[in-house]
């Protein structure tokens, strides 16, 4: 058979979203390949221009629908910078342990669409299963189970329900047992071994050169990890280690993951326990009056005809489930945000496919793909 | 290349057999959810509802063991038309534009009562215009169901939220509490003249006009044409709502700290 | 009472309807009916239906079984509306593949495109009407049963590759080719373990291999064997790990992309078809087929139609293997599968072979017992 170029995407079971993978074969193996973003692109940055402060945050949730919350909280933290707003200590907690249960929401979701790849269906619902408890947390809090429209500038919309404590322990003790599950059914199939060992090899230099992030960065050895490198919240408060591998091959990254996990739970176990004991409010005392309350449209300027606010420039760095995330926010000084910019990790790491896929087989191309872990809604934004 | 990690706990998962372990673990599953697996069966049973909640035990697990807080759930809108006071609020939050005020039967012809309609094809569920409203007449149910076969039903009324309401649905009670440093309705005196707009339009009935003396005319000075009253707020009963700001035509009206 | 069996049951249904219908008809129309030929050819197709009903149920029934017991696997429930815990449910998905269009492409060579899923069907269907299922029910007087359902199961690539190709579509194509490729390197090692079971039970005839087994049944002593044929019939039925010719993660869905309406279900219904056959073919040849060791109590066969109960029985048992196979393992890659088929898979089926023939020479092994004697 002699080359051709097929079309692994839009509409594709291998992307777990809308994107297109062109690939150059020959017979089974890969010579080349031309990933193509762009087919979910909503303007969520030009749409922010023309909204308040908190009502971006609902853009946020749909940027990246598995790590919602974790997005709320880049946008969250470059917009109080810009705004010079301080959120109380117990908001900041909260948002920690809302970024760290998305995590692990987020790397469940990964692990059943990246398992399904290679063909086990059986872990897809496992993990569908157990992400619902985390969705069900955040029911509890945010009152929805994907876009939640729960973090505010200043702060957090309300405070977490007396039996959220409690519930979520249980949660954690729970997921503490699955994980053991899940490696059973992947590390314990030698099977698996032989789909992931030795696949879809990024090395360190590879990664830097390209920008890669995240899970994938660590699992080629670079322990680079922003809340230990960067620390925001208060990441710098509570005791963890990052998770890193050697390997930089598929099975590296489902290490990566799944031991990011249990450090999740680790610090979930931290956060929680300061919750418990730290009863307080949770929004910022002294804001601007427009953003806590709409009020009728005046003319373009609006709220501040007669008022000037201080002026800023904000930016924010989150280690996001899929890598760094990043956010720029201008503050002109009216009730908009003059301009808000974001950097996808996943955009990067999707970019640098030709380093990971060429010369691999085309039966490899879902299992590394799935090990990327693309969302498509934060790529296109 | 052996892959290393770093690990709290080490996956000590080697493959024993090839395949033995993912085969146990598939086989310990299929004997726990022989009986009762975890799926919920929609339809018949719902996780809102209490008593099941508590009945039924899955035996694979504990999903519906948790007791899931469903008092917050930003589900349909449920709204109380009796206290609702048209200050449009909940119009101006909506990230959406998915509401719009329609006049309900009960105002008095110079005031018509509106209410908001909501358009649940546009509605992100976003909890905004609850948030903001200040008389806690338009809350969020756990109501979840919405399926039509018309788009034109996805159109809620006021009425039809009205029912939602007398449901007695949990609703969502999260109130965002005021910011303490909330600015006023402010006057800029020499602007006003005392046209009664503000007052007329104010949801609240909060601004009332106060006669001012009128100012004698000095020699060679022209004394401004105009209603000599002004408008006070009463900042206890204000809403912040901005409607006397939008409608005022002078542009006198601007929000500030109260002195 | 004489113990029914196939061709007992169809001769008595095409008699009764003749004698039925001649009494109502005048004496000339009646003499022509009840006359032995018109009786013995009324006999071969209710014979025919019989085989075609038991089959279709028994395929419909096995997507029940497997969509039931994966969902147990998988902490679901599987299909549970439509009938009794969803039994009725396929039925109502073939009626909807079945009002549904057949698309075919602009390009597609229609001859291909039609009769490839249609040859596949017919094919496999074809076996089953040389499968016995119970002492007297079968097709009997042909002594190389085995031999045969063997070489019409091997048809199926050939169509596969047909229909594939004809479809114009690249997955297709690919699907295909690794179809091709998988089922021609897997017949080799299927063949060597039917061999060794030839060897000890010294037939082709399924019969003589179900009567050779009763004191012990082939499996204890043969199990390379039973472990190359059964990793082998999982190649050949495509189903995971194996199942990479449909691999819908890379290939969408591999050689039957482009089909829609009867076409695909004609596909589905083959697959499971062809995995009912694999199933019944293990439990022929190493379970004992219809027979229970001599020491479950004579009350469980005693009754009519015992024999096909506990073959459908141990045949759904053996499928129920196949699904927990599916639940638990990843897909592999054509490479690995075809290493794992030429390296590890034929040097197995010759030793089997070895121990077959070490098997027969010695006759009595400890614990099994001995063959029985001709």
């Amino acid at each position: 058979m002699s080359e051709m170029w097929i079309n692994m995407g839009p509409q594709h079971p291998m992307t777990h979203g809308l994107w297109n993978l062109r690939v150059r074969i020959d017979g089974e193996v890969v010579l080349d390949v031309d990933p193509e973003m762009g087919y979910l692109h909503r303007g969520i940055e030009k749409i922010s221009e023309d909204r308040h402060y908190n009502e971006v945050v609902t853009l946020m949730d749909r940027t990246c629908y598995v790590a919602g919350l974790a997005w709320e909280h880049l946008y969250i933290l470059a917009s109080e910078q810009a705004l010079h707003i301080t959120p109380p200590e117990r908001a900041q907690y909260i948002r920690m342990t809302c970024e760290e249960f998305q995590r692990i929401g987020s790397h469940i979701m990964w692990y059943a669409a990246f398992v399904n790849d290679i063909g086990l269906m059986t872990p897809f619902l496992y993990g569908m299963r157990d992400r619902d408890l985390v969705l069900d947390l955040f029911q509890s809090f945010t009152g929805a189970r994907m876009t939640y429209e729960y973090m505010r500038v200043g702060g957090v919309r309300n405070d977490l329900p007396p039996t959220f404590t409690d519930q979520a322990r249980k949660v954690l003790d729970w997921l503490t047992d699955r994980f053991r599950e899940y490696d059973q059914l992947c590390l314990g199939s030698s099977i698996f071994h032989k789909r992931c060992d030795h696949l879809g090899v990024l090395k360190a230099n590879d990664c830097i050169a390209h920008g890669v992030t995240g899970p994938m960065l660590r699992s080629a050895g670079v322990k680079r990890d922003l809340r230990k490198d960067r620390p925001y919240a208060r990441y710098d408060a509570v005791d963890f280690d990052v998770a890193v591998a050697d390997g930089a091959d598929v099975t590296a990254r489902y290490l990566v993951r799944m031991e990011e996990m249990r450090q999740s739970i680790r610090i979930l176990r931290q956060t929680v326990d300061w919750l418990e004991h730290h009863p307080g409010p949770v929004m910022a005392e002294h804001l601007p009056r427009w953003l806590g309350a709409p009020y009728a449209p005046v003319g373009r300027e609006g709220y501040l005809l007669k008022r000037n606010y201080a002026k800023g420039v904000g930016f924010s760095a989150v280690e996001e489930p899929h890598g760094e995330a990043q956010a720029y926010v201008v503050n002109e000084g009216t009730e908009h945000p003059y301009r808000v910019k974001f950097r996808s990790p996943i955009f990067a790491n999707l970019s640098a496919a030709r380093q990971y896929l060429v010369g691999y087989r085309v039966a490899d191309i879902p299992p590394i793909m799935g090990s990327v872990d693309p969302c498509i809604g934060e790529v296109d934004r | 290349m052996a892959t290393e990690i770093t690990a709290t706990e080490k996956p000590n998962q080697n493959p024993i057999l090839w395949v033995a372990r993912p085969m146990a673990t598939a086989a310990r599953q299929f004997a726990k959810s022989l009986f009762r697996p975890s799926t919920i069966v929609y339809p018949y049973e719902r996780l809102e509802d209490p008593e099941f909640r508590e009945k039924v035990a899955v035996a694979s697990g504990k999903p519906i063991g948790l007791g899931q807080v469903w008092d917050n759930y930003r589900g349909v809108h449920a709204l109380n038309i009796a206290t609702c006071i048209s200050c449009n609020l909940c119009q101006f939050s909506c990230p959406d534009l998915c509401i719009e005020m329609v006049t309900v039967p009960g105002g008095d012809p110079k005031h018509p009562k509106k209410c908001p309609e909501i358009d649940y094809g546009k509605c992100s569920y976003c909890g905004f215009c609850s948030d903001a409203c200040p008389e806690g007449c338009l809350t969020m149910t756990t109501r979840y169901e919405l399926s039509v076969t018309k788009r034109s039903d996805m159109v809620y009324s006021p009425q039809r939220l009205n029912e939602v309401f007398k449901t007695k649905l949990p609703m969502n009670p999260i109130r965002l509490a005021r910011p303490a440093n909330e600015d006023s309705i402010l006057l800029d005196v020499p602007l006003c003249i005392g046209c009664n707009a503000c007052a007329r339009d104010c949801p609240t009935q909060c601004i009332t006009m106060l006669d001012i003396p009128k100012p004698e005319a000095k020699a060679g000075e022209k004394i401004p044409k105009r209603i000599w009253k002004e408008p006070v707020v009463n900042d206890s009963d204000c809403v912040r709502c901005g409607t006397c700001i939008s409608v005022c035509p002078k542009e006198c009206l601007f929000w500030g700290t109260r002195k | 009472m004489s113990q029914a069996t196939l061709y007992s049951v169809s001769y008595d249904l095409s008699n009764t309807i003749a004698s039925a219908l001649g009494s109502v008809l005048p004496s000339g129309a009646r003499d022509l009916i009840t006359s032995s030929g018109v009786v013995t050819g009324f006999a071969v197709v209710i014979f025919a239906v019989i085989i075609l009903a038991a089959t279709m149920l028994n395929t419909i029934l096995l997507i029940w079984w497997e969509r039931k017991l994966l969902g147990r696997f998988m902490d679901r429930r599987g299909a549970m509306h439509v009938g009794f815990a969803g039994l009725l449910q396929n039925f109502a998905d073939g009626f909807k593949l079945f009002r549904k269009d057949t698309v075919k492409p602009r390009e597609a060579d229609p001859l291909g495109f039609y009769f490839g899923p249609t040859a596949y069907m017919i094919t496999s269907l074809a076996i089953f009407g040389i499968l016995p299922i119970s002492s007297g029910w079968d097709t009997g007087a042909l002594p190389l049963t085995l031999l045969l359902a063997l070489a019409i199961f091997a048809f199926a690539p050939l169509f596969i590759f047909v229909s594939a190709w004809s479809s114009n579509n690249k997955y297709s194509l690919m699907g295909g080719m690794r179809s091709a490729a998988q089922m021609i390197a897997y017949e080799v090692p299927l063949l060597l373990a039917v061999v060794s079971v030839v060897i000890v039970a010294g037939s082709f005839d399924l019969n003589t291999i179900v009567y050779e087994q009763q004191n012990y049944w082939f499996w204890g002593p043969l199990i390379l064997a039973l472990i190359v044929f059964v990793a082998a019939m999982l190649a050949e039925m495509e189903r995971i790990p194996f199942d990479l010719p449909e691999a819908e993660a890379e290939l969408v869905e591999g050689w039957n992309t482009e089909y829609g309406g009867m076409f695909f279900a004609f596909f589905m219904f083959t697959d499971y078809l062809r995995a009912l056959v694999g199933s019944v073919l293990v439990v022929l040849l190493f379970f004992g087929g219809w027979t229970l060791p001599s020491w479950v109590p004579s009350v469980a066969t005693s009754w009519p139609l015992a024999g096909i109960f506990w073959f459908m029985v141990k045949t759904y048992i053996v499928f129920g293997v196949f699904v927990w196979i599916r639940a638990s393992l990843p897909r592999v890659r054509t490479d690995q599968l075809l290493r794992v088929g030429w390296n590890r898979m034929i040097p197995l089926g010759l030793v089997s072979v070895f121990v077959a023939a070490l098997l027969v020479v010695a006759k009595c092994v400890w614990p099994f017992g001995c063959l029985p004697t001709p």
